[in-house]
This record gives structure tokens, sequence and C-alpha cells, in this order.
């Protein structure tokens, strides 16, 4: 042994491995792995997190340009519905087409026109028979007189 | 099954389980062996293969594919046991020496060893080394790797390994010489 010793070659020595596994060890160590990593959370690959982190902030500012353009449309869409309401012409004659037929008189609206009495309507103006007419005027004029 | 079909198979999600219990059925051995020769105990070699292979998991989308895969995942073992040694130092606050001797007391005493006497004189010569100094001989003497690829893994020039590897011999030498 001692001369073995000195003359040791660790090239001559013939290469063993003097460790040993439990029975069936790496038929079972896949499945304990698995196991684990059944719980353990994976990476975001790299790629994927240094493009995340710039596109957050782009979209940020990007969200709130798209919340204002539509603010800014719908605003335009109304104000334009508006514009059509109140600045569509009307002919002067559609305007006294509908009050003619709209309009209902009042007795008071006859009171003051026996102030104007003298200016000349017309019947389709007034849309009430000469008759009627005559009678509400002559009614206003007896109970001016008695006052 | 080739790497490159594993890699593939696992960026599908509906293989990847499938692809990542073939890299550890194709892996684990040379993995624990390795981790195993560091860390001499068995319980701690399989903790640390398991952690090798959990990281491995967390990781593998982040592999980038100009490393070969073989080589990344030892890079990985390397590191969680140069970890392991270099915590077991401060958690016991033992000089280098002492952590040795405890391995090498666990070489006399295991029940998971045995082996001729020149070769137990051998495994505790190997303790006598320092840990990366001890990394290189086991990757070029029992892994048989290329000093090139060990290079890739250790982030070490090929001469400078060389150079660690020879000397290694001739520490082993004229210890079992001497003992």
């Amino acid at each position: 042994m001692n001369r073995m010793k000195e003359d040791f070659k660790l090239d001559n020595l013939p290469k063993h491995n003097i460790y040993q596994v439990p029975e069936q060890y790496f038929d079972r160590l896949p499945m304990r792995v698995m196991e684990r990593t059944a719980g353990a959370e994976r990476q975001v690959p790299a790629w994927q997190q240094s493009l995340w982190a710039p596109l957050r902030t782009a979209i940020a500012p990007l969200v709130l340009l798209l919340v204002f353009v539509g603010a800014f449309i719908v605003t335009l869409q109304q104000q334009k519905q508006d514009e059509q309401y109140a600045l569509q012409p009307l002919a002067e004659e559609e305007i006294l087409d509908y009050l003619s037929y709209n309009e209902d008189l009042e007795t008071a609206d006859f009171a003051e026109l026996s102030s104007m009495s003298k200016q000349d309507f017309t019947e389709d103006f007034l849309n009430i028979s000469s008759v009627a007419a005559e009678e509400e005027l002559e009614y206003y004029h007896i109970r001016h007189i008695q006052e | 099954m080739e790497d490159k079909e594993i890699l593939e198979k696992f960026s599908q999600p509906e293989s990847q389980n499938l692809a990542f219990n073939q890299l550890v059925r194709k892996y684990q051995q040379k993995i624990y062996w390795h981790i195993r020769k560091m860390v001499i105990d068995h319980d701690d070699a399989d903790d640390l293969t398991q952690e090798v292979f959990v990281k491995v998991w967390k990781n593998l989308g982040n592999f980038r594919q100009d490393a070969q895969l073989y080589t990344w995942i030892y890079r990985i073992a390397t590191n969680e046991c140069l970890t392991f040694l270099s915590n077991k130092k401060k958690r016991f606050f033992l000089p280098i020496h002492d952590v040795a001797s405890e391995l090498a007391e666990k070489i006399d005493t295991s029940p998971d060893i045995s082996g001729d006497e020149i070769q137990l004189k051998l495994q505790k010569a190997l303790l006598r080394l320092p840990d990366k100094q001890r990394l290189v001989f086991n990757m070029k003497y029992y892994d048989e790797m290329k000093y090139e690829e060990i290079s890739e893994i250790l982030g070490t020039s090929v001469g400078a390994l060389k150079t660690s590897y020879h000397l290694a011999v001739k520490k082993i030498e004229e210890f079992i010489k001497r003992d």
C-alpha cells in the first residue's frame, strides 16, 4: 500500500463513483420536481418585461387622448344638432300657417283688437268668422262705454 | 428528445409540462452527480438538485438559445453549489478547513458512500482544494468535459482552467503520497 502511495499517479487510478443513491431515486425525482414546479410561479420572459414597461407608459397618455377626442366629437355633434334646430330657416308663410292653425285666440286678444280696429285684418289671420268677430267687438265696445 | 425539441415544446402551454418532464429526465443524473461530488451528503444534493430544476422551470422562458441548454443548467447547478458551501461556512463561523473536515467525516461515516481506501482518500484529498478548483477538477476528471465547455459554465478562461486542473492533480497526488 505504501509503495502504491509513493508511485501514485492519478492517471493510473480507475475512475470509480463511491457515492450511492437510494433505490429508484432517479425514477421518483422527476415527479418530485414536477410537484414543486406546480406551485412555483414562472417568471415573465425578459423581453416581455422590457416591452411592457415602456408600453405601459405609452398607453396611459394614449388612453387619455382618446377620451378627450371622444368627448370633443360628441360635443361637436351635439352642437351641430342644436344649430340645425335653431337656425333652420322658416319661411314667413310657414310661421303664419302654424300660428293660424295652432294658436287659440282668447277673449283678451280681442280686447287688444278693439284698439286696432281701424287696421285691416284679414279673416284668414283672425281665423274666426266675420259675424263672431263683430259680436265680440260689440261686446267689448258696450263694456267700455258702461265703465 | 433533443434540446431544441424540448425548448420548442416548452414554449407551447399545452406541452409545457411534458417538455419539462423530459428535460428533468435527461439531465437529472448529470446535475445530481455534479452537485453530490461537491456537497457529499445525499440529502443536501437532493435538495439542491430539486432547487436547480425549479430555477430552470422559472427561468427557461428567459433562456437565450445562443448558449447550450445543458451548459446553462450546469451553470445554475454550479452557482447553487457554491452558494450552499459559502452559506455553510458562514453559518457555522468555520474556516474552510473545518468544513472540509466535516465533509471528510461524512465520507467515512455515511452509509451511502463506499469504496476502496485509495478511492476514499482521493475524495478526501479533493476536499482540501478550494471550491472552484474542486469544481474544475470534477468537471474535467469525472464529467470529462472540454475546457471550452467548463469555461462557458464558470466564466473563466481556458488557460486559467488548464492551470487550475494541473495544479489540482499535483496537489491531490502529493496529498495521497504524503498521507
